[in-house]
């Protein structure tokens, strides 16, 4: 042990000058686009579609920001873009109609789209008009993605695809699915893979709704019967979809949105407990509070790897993983310890979004990765397997 | 990283290897007294080695990784906070009190500093009382020897009329440091568990395998490693703060997310180890008894989540993020 062992290292948070500015723009905007947002969207903001936000978020010039001007980005610092996202999410604003695009399916077009394809559809959704939804899983590819089976065919036309896509969130209000396809009969595994963007509004889709627990319609089954798809709809080479897929992932998975997204009812729980709680509530709110100062502390290291170019891999799995459990936890233990959990059921906000979070909250170690496929990573990061 | 940060590193990696194979204060202390250590956070033109407060987090961080029987980072501390109060350089080994009870008439203080990290071997020990910050020299105490879970000394201290100085605090918060030292060791113990537990199950055959095979053991040691990589951050990002100026919040927020790593990292290691790990000879438990008495020292978990719930209830629920978005903006 003379080399001292260390997981994770911190990389300084440093934007560029002006960022309490931006902050403050941030509210002034939020709090005059979703000032009316009820409890249960503030608390699980990011699942909420709501396409009128998005359209004056693009407007006010926050989709987008660290993209060339020349495809209606900003140009911004990507650590300015983080700050961004976590006003947003802090706020419980609801963002869930062009978060997807915004967060991975643009960024895939700028790093392996054709110049056309970041043309034509770039611009759209940094005005916040154009929503993109991910089409990965399948029945029989869940954890185990490799196993995709729908099915691409080149004919002289382009490209006909047939198959079916589940759990694929706001597949419903989007206009693009980004698909993974299985392109090369007869492959196996993670080889003879292709992404393509389908146009949802092509001959041979059905997009059904799934209702969730709660009742709510946020992801859908998609079924592809024979869909036409032009070749200029290929996303990066033929065959080169896993890599692809990989890359999106990390994106996906490296976010504020994977500790932020219920901060909504850390909020209500302080506003509840008053100026001088009891010790047992003064404990939960110091707990909580160290917890998200952490995963905070985390998340900016890791945001701060990924402007500096490096590929924090196995950062973003353990700040999402800690940042899931955190926000498994934080209901859990608010229902035990407050009035609010006494009664569910009860008129106030603490307990509508307890309520809520109470039952989304298992869907936070299962989207974008499960607990155990990122311990996976994790332990291979450690020299496990 | 700087080279010369670099260098500082390097040196304290070694030395404080060089002090666990010592094993004892008496024939560790002088290597390390020698190297100039206890000035790291002393400024320069006080011909200190001017170091950081970030600095500070990765020095205290490797004399966890190693479980220095040293008080290095007390002495640290305290040549920091004597330089601060405007006391003389002291020589030797120094220690901070986590509780100081007593009086001072004419100059003279009569009281009991409890726990004192390495009372007995200490020079000068440094304590709040009240709004003042106080230094004396241990020499002059009856000592009441004690030691903690981990057998690091944890001493009384009783004095009787012993010469007193005092400065006024001016924020200078002793308790908060200490528990931020502890913190940093924590992480550092945290990470040589891990990387203990990593090369056992790596070697420990059962059923045929290496254990390190088994999904069970991937999983939890990846949970070993969150919670490791949480109090590092913490811990290096509240020291951070203390490079700014005040930072209370920190403080709070950091110790107890160390607190409760080393609940779960102590627990996993222990598991992974299975029987051998539960032995006097085995190496595992000098950390895990580190890990479960640092937990305690300087404020429990109770001790800071009550503390740090109630100022953020007493700020207000809208005042939380803000707050926070204010103190790192300020970087
Ligand atoms: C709210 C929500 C939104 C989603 N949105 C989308 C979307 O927009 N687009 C999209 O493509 N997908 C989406 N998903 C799907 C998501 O990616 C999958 O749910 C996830 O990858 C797990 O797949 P599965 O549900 O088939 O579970 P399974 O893979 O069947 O897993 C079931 C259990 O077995 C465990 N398990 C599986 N394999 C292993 C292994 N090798 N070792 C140990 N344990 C294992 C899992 O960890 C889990 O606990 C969404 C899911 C949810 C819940």
């Amino acid at each position: 042990m003379s080399e001292a062992m260390q997981t994770f290292n911190l990389r300084s948070f440093e934007p560029p000058e002006g960022v309490a500015a931006l902050r403050k723009d941030v509210r002034a905007f939020i709090a005059q686009e979703a000032a009316r947002a009820d409890a249960s969207t503030r608390v699980n903001s990011w699942a909420v579609a709501d396409a009128a936000f998005s359209r004056a978020l693009g407007k006010a010039g926050f989709i987008g920001m660290t993209w060339p001007k020349k495809y209606g980005g900003h140009e911004r610092h990507p650590l300015e873009r983080y700050v961004v996202l976590e006003e947003l999410l802090a706020a419980g604003a609801p963002v869930g109609m062009h978060w997807i695009a915004d967060r991975q399916s643009g960024p895939l077009l700028l790093r392996y789209g054709e110049e056309e394809q970041r043309q034509r559809f770039l611009p759209q959704i940094a005005k916040g008009e154009l929503y993109v939804c991910i089409g990965m899983s399948e029945p029989g590819a869940g954890s185990d993605l490799a196993a995709v089976r729908t099915k691409g065919v080149r004919t002289n036309e382009g490209w006909r695809i047939s198959g079916q896509k589940i759990w694929t969130t706001n597949a419903h209000n989007s206009h693009l699915m980004i698909a993974l396809v299985r392109t090369e009969e007869g492959s196996e595994r993670n080889a003879g893979l292709t992404q393509f963007l389908i146009d949802l509004s092509s001959p041979g889709i059905d997009v059904r709704p799934i209702i969730d627990l709660t009742g709510g319609h946020d992801f859908n089954e998609v079924f592809l019967d024979d869909v036409l798809v032009p070749d200029d709809m290929r996303v990066g080479e033929e065959g080169a979809g896993w890599k692809q897929v990989t890359a999106e992932l990390s994106l996906e998975r490296s976010g504020p949105e994977r500790y932020l997204s219920s901060f909504g009812l850390f909020v209500e729980l302080v506003r509840a407990a008053g100026p001088d709680p009891d010790d047992s509530l003064a404990a939960l709110i110091g707990r909580l509070s160290a917890e998200i100062w952490a995963l905070r502390q985390m998340s900016m290291s890791t945001a701060a790897k990924l402007a500096d170019g490096d590929d924090p891999a196995l950062e973003a799995a353990i700040v999402k993983d800690l940042g899931n459990s955190f926000e498994q936890e934080a209901p859990r233990l608010v229902q035990a310890m407050t009035e609010a959990g006494d009664d569910l059921l009860a008129d106030s906000d603490l307990a509508r979004m307890l309520a809520i979070l109470l039952q989304v909250s298992p869907s936070f170690s299962l989207r974008g990765g499960t607990r155990e496929i990122l311990r996976g990573i994790i332990a291979r990061g450690l020299g496990l397997r | 990283m700087s080279e010369s940060d670099a260098i500082l590193l390097e040196t304290a990696g070694r030395l404080f290897n060089d002090a666990r194979a010592a094993e004892t204060f008496e024939t560790a202390w002088g290597e390390i007294d020698a190297a100039g250590f206890a000035s790291l956070l002393v400024p320069e033109e006080a011909d200190g080695f001017g170091g950081s407060w970030r600095d500070a987090f990765s020095v205290f961080r490797l004399a966890g990784y190693a479980r220095a029987p040293v008080p290095i980072g007390e002495t640290i501390l305290a040549a920091r906070l004597s330089h601060d109060a405007g006391f003389d350089a002291v020589a030797g080994a120094c220690s901070l009190a986590a509780c100081a009870e007593g009086r001072i008439e004419n100059g003279c203080f009569t009281g009991v500093f409890s726990a004192v990290p390495w009372g007995r071997n200490a020079g000068f020990v440094l304590a709040a009382l009240d709004d003042q910050l106080i230094r004396l020299n241990a020499g002059a105490a009856a000592v009441n020897e004690n030691q903690s879970l981990a057998g690091e000394p944890r001493d009384g201290l009783a004095f009787e009329g012993a010469p007193v100085e005092t400065a006024r605090l001016n924020g200078a918060d002793v308790f908060g440091l200490a528990a931020l030292l502890r913190t940093a060791q924590i992480a550092g113990a945290m990470d040589a568990a891990l990387a203990m537990s990593i090369d056992y199950v790596n070697e420990r055959k059962q059923f045929g395998r290496p254990i390190s095979k088994f999904q069970a053991i991937q999983q939890s040691l990846a949970q070993f490693a969150e919670e490791a990589a949480a109090v590092n951050c913490a811990g290096d990002a509240a020291f951070a703060a203390l490079a700014r100026g005040e930072a209370s919040f920190e403080t709070a927020a950091a110790k107890l997310r160390a607190n409760m790593a080393a609940g779960v990292g102590a627990a996993i290691a222990h598991q992974a180890h299975g029987a051998i790990g539960f032995t006097q000879e085995h190496e595992l438990h000098h950390y895990t008894t580190r890990l479960t008495a640092w937990r305690s020292e300087f404020g429990n978990d109770r001790y800071w989540a009550r503390r740090l719930g109630r100022s953020v209830a007493k700020d207000g629920a809208d005042a939380f993020w803000p707050g926070l978005t204010r103190r790192s903006d300020a970087a």
